[in-house]
């Protein structure tokens, strides 16, 4: 996903702070993608659109009084992805447009919190991989 | 972590870059009220015209909590009918949270607490069904205790403060941990613990916290100033005062600096200098003009015309006491038949101007105030 054609306006890119959401949210987006397509089964053209919302709405969730660092808040944007994927999946599998097997039948019955713990840990190997010394 | 209902998926209408968002803000934070459209029609509905609006909101709640409030109100009642269509995921939530918690604080400089309360309670509904709800949440206490505050509920105060201060460290939200310590130095000086509230004073003047709201600095070292002060301690105060002018000037706020001036003043004329006491009040009238505060011109010029007695300028001090008649009369600011001013009045007619009648009509009005 190029967040840049999709999401961002040329004065929000040069914003240091709007730079650094960025760069986490790049970081982040690889497993982003994971859980929307491997774990709630949504298609890539739907993976994709809901990535450019996630980003959108992650620059302005950090800007919020008292937030953390853009690093700090990779935990609640999983917790938006996985609210979102199970809204979304349970919206189209509702209305009959498409079947889900039982590994998809089963996250969703998960809460999205619970389901974005368990990416919270990739997210600490994500961590040590760039910083080991850390 | 909170539950989130209903997220709502993005509307395909595009967002507004920022800088459009803030000129949209702006526009309509100046034409609010002016009658020419029904307002709901130009309530604005787009997340990043909200985020910018709400900054302004909260730059001008101390200034003019009126318009702030009704603009809150207005704004809350629109996400409200536009039910699922405002934002992403849990922005409606947020906003809704956000637009509450500025119409309660704003309220609350009104002096209208029950109001305040019932719109905290809608923020914190609100705040709860966002996606981290801690830090907003934690705002909404510290609005509830700002009102005990006000209402002198100190104890209270005492056996609550600290935990949400404890609160905000956790949250790494620094600064409003300093509002807190601030406001159980207020709650310390309410209760006549004068010198636990200094060292808590003392403490907060060098947070590094602190440093980045050039408001909440100037207020504090201009607490701190005024404790020294009413000990005794000019020299002392006088250098903090010092320091805290250039930061209360810099948040351009006007009622704070004209505060700040007026208090200088009386620290100068305590240390005997009264030339430099009559320049700072000079500019506290000035920034209580431009403030719109007349009352507050009244009394200072009477002040003014105290130390211009003292240097032996009396035709100054005649002047200073015409100047604030009018306003003390039209604002009826001291009972009808008040001796004093008869007094003042009489004896500035015969141009022998009498300071016993002068400090007691300056006195009355201080109390009042």
């Amino acid at each position: 996903m190029e967040i840049s054609d999709e999401s961002g306006s040329p004065a929000l890119s040069e914003d240091p702070f709007e730079k650094e959401i960025r760069a986490i949210f790049q970081d982040t987006l690889g497993l982003i993608h994971i859980a929307l397509v491997a774990h709630y089964g949504l298609e890539e053209g739907e993976a994709t659109e809901l990535e450019k919302d996630l980003y959108v709405w992650f620059v302005r969730f950090c800007m919020r009084p008292g937030n953390r660092s853009p690093k700090d808040s990779r935990p609640f944007l999983l917790v938006a992805c996985c609210q979102f994927a199970r809204e979304y999946q349970r919206y189209v599998v509702g209305s009959g447009i498409r079947e889900t097997d039982e590994k998809v039948r089963r996250i969703l019955e998960r809460e999205p919190a619970d389901v974005a713990h368990d990416f919270s840990k990739s997210l600490e190997l994500l961590n040590y991989r760039h910083h080991p010394d850390a | 972590m909170a539950r989130i209902l209903n997220f709502p998926r993005r509307q395909t209408a595009a967002e507004m870059a920022p800088d459009d968002a803030l000129c949209a803000a702006r526009e309509y934070f100046e034409r609010f009220g002016d009658g020419e459209t029904r307002q709901d029609e130009r309530t604005p509905s787009d997340p990043n015209v909200l985020t910018a609006l709400f900054a302004l909101l909260r730059d001008s709640w101390e200034t003019c909590p009126q318009r702030v409030s009704d603009m809150s109100v207005e704004i809350h009642g629109a996400l409200n009918r536009a039910s699922g269509k405002v934002g992403l995921f849990d922005e409606r939530q947020y906003f809704l949270g956000e637009s509450a918690l500025i119409a309660a604080t704003s309220l609350r400089f009104m002096g209208r607490n029950a109001d305040a309360s019932r719109w905290l309670d809608r923020a914190d509904m609100s705040f709860r069904r966002t996606i981290n709800p801690a830090p907003c949440l934690a705002n909404v206490s510290y609005a509830r205790l700002t009102i005990s505050f006000v209402e002198n509920r100190f104890e209270d105060l005492l056996e609550l403060l600290p935990a949400l201060t404890q609160e905000f460290r956790n949250l790494q939200m620094h600064l409003e941990a300093d509002k807190c310590e601030f406001l159980m130095a207020r709650t310390l000086l309410g209760l006549g613990r004068k010198v636990e509230a200094v060292e808590r004073l003392e403490q907060l003047s060098s947070s590094a916290a602190l440093s980045s709201d050039a408001a909440l600095y100037g207020n504090v070292l201009t607490y701190l100033g005024n404790t020294y002060s009413e000990a005794g301690r000019y020299e002392e105060a006088a250098r903090v005062y010092d320091h805290a002018l250039p930061a209360v000037v810099k948040s351009g706020r006007t009622g704070l600096a004209a505060a700040l001036k007026w208090s200088y003043g009386d620290t100068s004329r305590s240390l005997g200098k009264l030339e430099q006491a009559v320049s700072l009040y000079r500019a506290a009238q000035h920034d209580f003009a431009a403030a719109g505060m007349t009352n507050y011109v009244a009394m200072l010029h009477l002040v003014n015309a105290e130390s211009l007695l003292a240097l032996s300028r009396p035709r100054e001090a005649e002047w200073e006491i015409l100047a604030a008649l009018p306003t003390i009369e039209e604002q009826k600011m001291v009972p009808e038949g008040f001796a004093a001013v008869a007094l003042l009045k009489e004896s500035v007619r015969r141009r022998k101007t009498d300071p016993n009648a002068l400090r007691e009509l300056r006195e009355h009005l201080q109390k009042q105030n």
